[in-house]
């Protein structure tokens, strides 16, 4: 039974050798909170086979393509369908919200039964079904899971929800309601807030720059308008579905073959998505949300997509500047100055290119500490090399990572799915590690000096205007807005 | 490289076959060193990976008048660096060699964990143990991290909305100190903590007599508590520290608070119940109950008032589950311009159901079903058993409950969901707090 998974599943082998522990004379700059390590812990030196299981390929005679990873460990089955072409990206401006309104009516009427009944029908089987297409997504994402003991019972009930909507128009009415609280709502929270005005700064006049929703836009979406867009983009050409659990192939592929027989191709391609650019000039924004006792701080520019050749790069810089809770901006920001309890980075990187961020949530009263020590953090990673010790210890935790994802089936496929919807090489994870590994001091500081770039970054500050706007004044012209997002 | 499909198939319904059927039951050794550390052992050897949880037993309720939120801080000190790991090595080391750690405080246990891969077994062993024996402490990582507790209590508290509801819960429905105060703890007593403070807590409370170690992955048993015991078995133990007294007085009456809240947009209505603590039998009734109040887009509150009345935003229900008296929580989040009366008057029409009527068959059948998913569910991945081992031993004693609650959920009747309908859900026994939209300045308010 030792090592089931390894030898269950066809995968590669990984042979990452744990680098001795860094030399105690590489101190960490006297800047960071953390001390020289004492290297008196005991560290394998063992080398750490890992073996990646690799989801099963198979393809529908409709062109849908499925990946199966195949996991007896648990008596569960869970299913992602990734429709490809029917993200908010895709849908009309003036009826923004469109394609969350589509997932989210899936549930309210299908096939024979009304919303009540299919949620008691779902409740019943302890499944979870339902679909949801996210801001700026390219696909709507239709997701089903449950036990494995009654697949049969809740696959179909899935597959009647996402093929056969049926939009009913009181159902729509009170769904519209309660999207608009929740419109009204989420203008309470300064994490929206930051998210919101970050987005618009970055992406500019591309469709990625609207995060939500507006009371006008919603009220131009009509079932009619769920219906076309269910019609023209819940299509099987431009699908994946990723299935990860207690499945074999040979069980289950009859079964979707079944299920999806009368689900017909059209002559819909995947569209691209237009391009993304960084903005251009430097600009800082504020949004007033007074009582504020924190200032929510974002900055960041549009760096790169997936398929980037900087992408490794990039990961290993980012976990270097602010990827967790022993990067820099976690060490100065907190465990240094106590500004904050988390002060982070991250690279966005998808079919389109998405920002690099940094952000953090800080008292008031530190605001200026805070942006302070943000750019002190940004020229450092730009001007100086990463010292070597900090370079490996880093590259081995993105390594190393890897075995912990052999805990869920769904980490281990969602592998396997990037690989094919960013058309990968396929022995693409295989090479990871070594990608990884070739990383060099100069390589980070190239895509540092190429996607930090302070000229053009975009700074966004939510919190009490009247105390943070001397501050922010100093890093360029400020542009207000109030908590309605109105220029002020 | 890909096998045929074939041939991977073929061993694949071998091995299939040679499993367990669906038993969500998690095997476990328990042991207790010389120094009275309990070690709680489950060998999974289906990934290269394993957990390590460390539960003390010091919650927010062992704390003292005018230290509230000591125990949650303490906890970030444990980060702070040991006799044998600088400050910041501790989590550089997982970091580095893929792992995950973190820590977490409520009101009955503090528990610290980390994810590894398999082959660094002593690592993780080393450094709890190393802060378990000899952390080290000062005023400048003290002040700083009073600083970053301070932070997060004003990014999860003060700067929310209902950060306030939040906070006066405990205070309207307990009557003891142990539970009337927040973990968080408020800014005065975060102040006035000291480095004396955290020198006696760490003594009283940081011993092995105190602390389960709970470990799930893929180790030998024996290996592992050889290891166990190398790292750990010389660690002094402490007198056993005191236990607070969290009895209440009875309530005898309804309590009720209004609050006003600068953030908010839309009113809050909480209806809070006493409830007994979380192995009693009632609790689990009660646990049921609130699932059919509130689990699902089928369930009772969710249909009556999101769906059907559309008076809500979201309404839920839940069971606090505490070594001392518990608390049942029912959150209704209204829509603008609602009756707030009316709302109430509906939620208590549908507690007076539960009394006079049992509750339907696939109710009860939807309970059980979702249940057993989440009971199957929890065993993925090593870190939520550690955990749970970790924390159930500590609060009650027994890693075996860990086992037993998903029976006890499933032997619920309805008859006693009727019982402890009548029984806790009174008017005398409950709590209401309403959070109305603050209309001045400096409010932060969207027109609409």
């Amino acid at each position: 039974m030792k090592k089931l998974i390894l030898i269950l599943l066809p995968g590669l082998i990984w042979s990452q050798a744990a680098p001795a522990p860094a030399p105690a004379a590489a101190k960490p700059p006297a800047k960071s909170g953390v001390e020289a390590p004492l290297n008196r812990a005991p560290v394998s030196k063992e080398v750490l086979h890992v073996k990646l299981p690799r989801a099963v390929e198979m393809r529908l005679d409709n062109g849908l393509t499925v990946l199966i990873l195949e996991d007896h460990r648990l008596p569960v089955i869970s299913m992602n369908l990734e429709l490809r072409s029917a993200g908010a990206l895709r849908e009309p401006a003036a009826m923004t919200g469109l394609a969350t309104a589509t997932a989210s009516m899936l549930r309210e009427g299908a096939g024979a039964r009304n919303s009540k009944q299919i949620a008691e029908a779902i409740d019943r089987l302890a499944a979870s079904i339902g679909a949801s297409a996210g801001q700026a997504s390219v696909g709507t994402n239709f997701t089903m899971s449950g036990l494995a003991e009654n697949f049969d019972q809740w696959f179909p009930l899935a597959v009647d929800i996402l093929l056969h909507p049926t939009f009913p128009a009181d159902e729509w009415a009170k769904l519209k309601q309660r999207q608009l609280v929740s419109l009204r709502s989420q203008r309470t929270s300064a994490g929206f807030l930051v998210s919101e005005r970050f987005s618009k700064a970055v992406y500019g006049d591309h469709p990625a720059s609207i995060v939500s929703a507006t009371p006008a836009t919603l009220e131009a979406i009509t079932p009619e308008a769920m219906k076309k867009w269910h019609d023209e983009r819940y299509v099987p050409q431009t699908a994946i579905l990723g299935i990860a659990g207690d499945v074999t192939p040979a069980q289950i592929m009859p079964k979707l073959k079944a299920a999806f027989a009368a689900w017909k191709s059209t002559e819909l391609k995947a569209a691209p998505v237009p391009p993304t650019a960084p903005a251009g000039e430097k600009r800082v924004f504020i949004v007033n949300r007074p009582g504020s006792v924190q200032t929510n701080l974002a900055m960041g520019n549009i760096a790169i997509d997936r398929r980037s050749p900087d992408y490794v790069a990039l990961v290993v810089m980012n976990n270097i500047l602010g990827g967790g809770s022993t990067a820099r901006l976690f060490n100065n920001l907190r465990e240094d100055k106590g500004y904050t309890y988390g002060a982070y980075s991250s690279v966005s990187a998808g079919e389109y290119a998405g920002p690099w961020s940094a952000t953090s949530e800080v008292r008031t009263d530190v605001t200026e500490g805070a942006m302070r020590e943000f750019f002190n953090e940004f020229n450092r990673m730009r001007d100086e090399k990463v010292p070597a010790a900090e370079l490996e210890e880093k590259k081995r935790s993105v390594v190393a990572r890897f075995a912990l994802s052999l805990e869920s089936p769904q980490s281990v496929l969602s592998l396997s799915i990037t690989r094919k919807v960013y058309g990968l090489p396929e022995d693409y994870w295989d090479t990871y590690p070594a990608q990884i590994s070739a990383v060099t001091a100069e390589d980070i500081q190239r895509v540092a000096r190429k996607y930090l770039n302070l000229d053009n970054i975009q700074i966004i500050a939510v919190g009490d205007e009247a105390k943070i706007k001397p501050v922010l004044e100093k890093y360029g012209k400020v542009a207000v807005y109030d908590v309605d997002g109105k220029l002020m | 490289m890909k096998r045929s499909g074939i041939a991977s198939l073929a061993l694949a319904l071998t091995l299939t076959c040679a499993l367990p059927a669906a038993d969500p039951n998690i095997p476990f050794k328990m042991f207790k060193l010389k120094n009275g550390l309990t070690v709680v052992l489950s060998e999974d050897h289906t990934a290269p990976t394993y957990s390590i949880a460390v539960s003390y037993n010091a919650g927010s309720r062992d704390e003292k008048a005018g230290r509230t939120g000591f125990a949650h801080l303490f906890e970030h000190m444990m980060f702070q660096g040991s006799a044998n790991a600088a400050k910041g090595e501790h989590s550089s080391l997982i970091s580095a060699n893929g792992g995950s750690l973190n820590g977490t405080t409520n009101n009955d246990r503090t528990l610290y964990y980390e994810t590894l891969p398999a082959n660094q077994l002593d690592l993780g062993l080393f450094l709890e143990a190393d802060r378990m024996r000899a952390l080290n402490v000062n005023q400048a990582n003290l002040d700083n991290q009073r600083n970053a507790v301070q932070e997060e209590r004003r990014l999860r508290v003060d700067n929310q909305p209902y950060g306030q509801t939040f906070e006066s819960v405990d205070d309207l429905v307990y009557d003891t100190f142990a539970y009337k105060h927040s973990v968080i703890g408020s800014m005065e007593d975060l102040n006035a903590a000291s480095l004396d403070d955290v020198k006696e807590f760490f003594k009283r409370y940081y011993a092995p007599n105190n602390a389960v170690i709970a470990i799930v992955g893929d180790f030998k048993t024996d290996e592992a508590l050889a290891k166990v015991k190398k790292y750990f078995e010389e660690i002094p133990s402490q007198p056993a520290p005191p236990r607070p007294d969290v009895s209440q007085p009875a309530q005898k009456a309804e309590r009720r608070k209004t609050l006003e809240d600068g953030f908010a947009q839309l009113p809050r209505l909480d209806i809070i119940f006493r409830i007994p603590d979380g192995q009693n039998p009632d609790y689990f009734a009660m646990r049921v109950l609130c699932q059919v109040l509130s689990g699902g887009q089928s369930s009772r509150l969710v249909q009556k008032l999101v769906r059907d009345q559309e008076v809500a935003a979201s309404a839920s229900a839940s069971a606090d589950q505490r070594r001392g008296p518990g608390i049942a929580q029912i959150a209704v989040l209204v829509r603008p311009g609602k009756d707030l009366a009316a709302i109430e008057k509906t939620v208590y029409e549908e507690l007076e159901k539960l009394k006079t009527t049992p509750v339907e068959d696939w109710e009860l059948e939807k309970v059980r079903t979702a249940n057993k998913r989440s009971q199957i569910q929890g065993a993925q991945g090593t870190l939520n058993r550690a955990a749970n081992f970790a924390e159930t031993t500590t609060n009650y004693g027994d890693p075996n409950l860990v086992n037993i609650e998903y029976q006890k959920i499933a032997a619920v009747t309805k008859e006693d969901i009727q019982r402890v309908a009548k029984k806790y859900l009174t008017q005398e026994n409950r709590s209401v707090i309403i959070t109305l939209p603050k209309k001045a300045a400096p409010a932060a308010q969207p027109k609409q």
